[in-house]
């Protein structure tokens, strides 16, 4: 379930899957915890303004809730000597195997095979936030929209996103 | 029985005239006007998955023309000014003003009335209900897609001038993609003094798109998206580099091709899809240039006309 709520994250996953796998974000308590524990954890790597009270906490909590990450010894071990280096280190395994597996959000899509038409078929259903560099397209392209007949200027908003908040979550 | 029938045919034929009500369009005709007509200010907050943004617009009609300004009141304070086609937009992180000019033989922002018509042959539009946004009653103008290639919109006007108050983007599911709406509004009272910009821009960098209407021989579609067809195209520049420009729109969603030439500098752009609310970007390479398609519409639609892109040989002289 992990992997695959990476994946979803990563925007990887098509529509299908994406959606079973936020379903049983919705519906299951410990994925809905992997789910913004994999976050918080990619809000700490971008350097992201906020980050939510209790990060480290509850991040070592969770990892020191999954006995499967320690060896069986471990287990026999009393517990009471143990608990806070062993979370401590499983959080830094966690820590470093997310940078080593897991492709940052904002690192954009991976480049399309030779054939982009059969690429393009089935658009994954968690898409990654255009890079700033997209304001100059989206500006251009503006001006052009119909809808400013019906609005005014409003739209122009999004051709201006903030630098610093252009890889928030988008979704 | 067949009192019966005929009530249930009825029924049928005023359920048909629904979904495409004069009242409808008579309503997008009156958003239409009091966009055109109206000074206005007010404070409107975008909203678009979690993210959210509230924004200042001030509109200033004189005779003979309008200036119209948005400011960004969250975080850096950007800001955009219109005066007729031109469009400045002042970046003030890294002291540059953009500017582009809707391209002069083009009458936009304005719509003619049979284009405002023409909307009825991808979208089903109907009266919603009434309900009060801001302080103001407001009547609901829906449109619903004919098909899968575009958003469906909820648009709510204001009663008494037609000034739309807020505006959600619809997916397929009935899901909302993104929307405006105005938290305080007043109509008129507006003067040309807080149409100016706040921002100086002494010594700041301009960047002028130079656009220059243009006929594109050498770049079309193998096939065009149903509902959509080209209404500009033309050559500008971004940053410093030539771009070419065709816009494709169904009246209401637009869709934006760019194509420039992949030179060493700009090669490491990204290729794929990319989302922001109801935009979606498609980038890719199609004969040594670089194609990015941007447009208001689901990712499909953006991507189907990306992949039509495709360079015309100019023929043997």
């Amino acid at each position: 379930m992990k992997d695959r709520i990476s994946a979803l994250m990563d925007g990887e996953l098509d529509e299908h899957a994406a959606e079973d796998a936020l379903n049983q974000v919705g519906r299951d308590a410990e994925a809905g915890e992997t789910w913004r524990t994999y976050h918080m954890i990619g809000d700490l790597l971008r350097e992201d303004r906020v980050l939510s009270p209790g990060f480290a906490a509850r991040v070592s909590e969770r990892l020191g809730a999954e006995p499967t990450v320690l060896a069986p010894a471990a287990a026999r071990t009393p517990r009471r000597w143990f608990p806070l280096p062993v979370a401590a280190a499983a959080a830094a395994v966690a820590l470093v195997a997310w940078v080593a597996f897991a492709p940052q959000r904002d690192v954009q899509p991976p480049a399309p095979a030779p054939g982009p038409v059969a690429e393009a078929a089935k658009p994954p259903a968690v898409v990654p936030r255009p890079t700033v560099a997209a304001n100059d397209y989206l500006l251009a392209h503006q001006g052009f929209s119909p809808r400013v007949a019906f609005q005014g200027m409003a739209p122009y908003v999004r051709t201006v996103a903030d630098q610093r908040g252009a890889d928030d979550r988008g979704q | 029985m067949i009192a019966r029938a005929l009530a249930f045919a009825a029924g049928l034929a005023a359920g048909a005239a629904q979904a495409q009500s004069p009242d409808g369009l008579a309503w997008l005709r009156k958003i239409h006007d009091a966009t055109q007509k109206l000074s206005y200010t007010g404070t409107f907050v975008f909203q678009q998955g979690a993210r959210s943004e509230t924004s200042r617009i001030t509109r200033y009609v004189y005779p003979g023309g309008d200036i119209e300004r948005l400011e960004v009141l969250d975080g850096m304070p950007r800001e955009i000014v219109r005066q007729g086609n031109m469009v400045r937009c002042y970046l003030p992180d890294a002291k540059v003003v953009k500017v582009d000019r809707r391209s002069p033989d083009r009458s936009f922002p304005s719509l003619l009335p049979e284009q405002v018509n023409a909307l009825t042959r991808n979208y089903d539009i109907s009266l919603g209900e009434l309900t009060r946004v801001a302080g103001f009653e407001c009547r609901a103008v829906v449109l619903k897609p004919k098909d899968n290639l575009r958003y469906g919109y909820r648009l709510y006007a204001d009663t008494a001038s037609g000034m739309l108050l807020k505006a959600v983007t619809i997916d397929a599911r009935n899901g909302t993609v993104e929307q405006f709406m105005f938290t305080q509004l007043t109509i008129g009272h507006v003067t040309r003094d807080m149409v100016k910009p706040r921002h100086q821009a002494r010594g700041w960098r301009i960047e002028d798109a130079q656009t220059v209407p243009a006929h594109l021989t050498d770049w079309g579609l193998s096939s065009e998206l149903p509902g959509f067809r080209k209404v500009v195209e033309l050559n500008r520049r971004m940053e410093s580099r030539p771009v070419s420009q065709m816009v494709y729109s169904d009246g209401l969603a637009a869709v934006s091709v760019f194509i420039e030439a992949l030179d060493a500098r700009h090669d490491a752009a990204p290729n794929g899809l990319a989302a922001m609310g109801a935009i979606h970007i498609y980038t890719r390479e199609v004969a040594n240039h670089r194609v990015t398609v941007v447009g208001e519409t689901p990712a499909a639609s953006v991507q189907r006309i990306g992949n039509a892109v495709e360079y015309r040989q100019p023929p043997p002289r």
